[in-house]
């Protein structure tokens, strides 16, 4: 049973690697082939669908662990927050700093004044 | 976000380490529901830390310790394991631009996270060439560390954290949306990338509401590209 349980464990570790690693590969070689290296070179679904899974994650990223009003609200305002200030400052650490700050404070207060 | 690259131009790898920062705030809190998660299914504290080290794939982890848990046919635990984590393969290519002639990328994919993803796509085509490698390393490893060490803090002392610092636990996982979003932001200049960007979120929020946890992003991101083509094709024959 442990045998195969490690084996399971190395199966996977090896296989997700070779999902993150070869694919890389064969795009270097594309490139390298066509003496290029830009996106151009690039099929426009495979440009298109990195960002778009960047925004599923951020969709299912906006989900609470537990979900309630409150909750909810936090986040709406946490994301509105992080938003303002990358708009004002383009930059990537601040915003999420205070951002996650605001979603803390509202989860916080909202703790201690439940509404009912 | 230019200024901020060109004020560490001669550290990369601090830059790196900086701005993988908000991903310890996401990775840490989850790190550690996996170390205590694993441990209540029966793993012991240095399988549950290899298990972190090795597969490094947040849902994945969580999905192969409660099929083995509950007792599954273990051909169908690294079949299921596998498919979610296959959302990867799209990973590599999207940044091969802008990798140099270094065999090191090809050990440095063992990092290439979902977030590291996000993180590497808005970060690398500011940096000059040389400075790339060292950006990913620093960044990579950092969000490595914060996965590995989180699980062993969850494994050995999760239960007392979190009964400790219950805030902490709900409040520090929120750095992950919030950093999606700042990595988005920038694309939202044109109609159809913030129409393709926008609909792929909602789509992805209603998917995962609806308790396919798994399929949310994958299909979400495959609706959001169709899209992109229909709007572009549209705007073609509309001229």
């Amino acid at each position: 049973m442990i045998n195969t349980l490690w084996l399971a464990i190395i199966a996977i570790a090896l296989g997700t690697y070779l999902m993150r690693a070869l694919p890389l590969v064969w795009m270097t070689r594309k490139l390298d082939k066509n003496k290029s290296n830009t996106t151009e070179e690039m099929p426009i679904w495979l440009t298109v669908l990195g960002p778009a899974m960047i925004a599923a994650m951020f969709g299912t990223s906006l989900i609470p662990s537990s979900q309630s009003i409150t909750t909810w609200l936090a986040t709406a305002l946490g994301a509105l927050v992080t938003a303002g200030i990358w708009y004002w400052k383009r930059s990537l650490g601040l915003p999420v700093l205070i951002g996650v700050m605001i979603y803390g404070i509202s989860i916080y207060f909202a703790r201690l004044y439940p509404i009912y | 976000m230019t200024q901020a690259i060109q004020t560490h131009q001669s550290q990369p790898l601090l830059t790196g380490l900086k701005d993988a920062l908000p991903l310890m705030g996401g990775y840490i809190p989850v790190a550690i529901s996996f170390g205590l998660i694993s441990l209540q299914s029966g793993f012991s504290v240095l399988e549950t830390i290899l298990i972190s080290t090795l597969v490094y794939a947040g849902a994945s982890q969580f999905l192969f310790v409660a099929m083995v848990a509950s007792g599954a046919p273990m051909w169908l635990v690294v079949v299921m394991t596998l498919l979610i984590n296959a959302r990867h393969v799209v990973y590599g290519p999207n940044l091969a631009p802008y990798m140099t002639k270094s065999p090191w990328w090809l050990a440095l994919m063992h990092g290439l996270t979902d977030q590291i993803f996000a993180l590497a796509h808005t970060r690398l085509p500011q940096l000059n060439e040389k400075q790339r490698i060292c950006w990913f390393t620093g960044a990579s490893l950092l969000a490595w560390m914060s996965w590995v060490g989180g699980t062993a803090l969850g494994a050995i002392a999760g239960g007392e954290l979190i009964n400790q610092w219950p805030l902490l636990a709900d409040v520090l996982p929120f750095a992950l949306p919030a950093l999606f979003l700042v990595l988005l932001a920038p694309k939202f200049n044109t109609k159809i990338w913030a129409l393709t960007l926008g609909c792929t979120t909602l789509i992805a929020l209603i998917i995962k509401l609806q308790g396919f946890s798994n399929a949310a992003i994958p299909v979400a991101a495959l609706i959001g590209t169709l899209l992109f083509y229909v709007v572009k094709n549209q705007a073609k024959w509309s001229k």
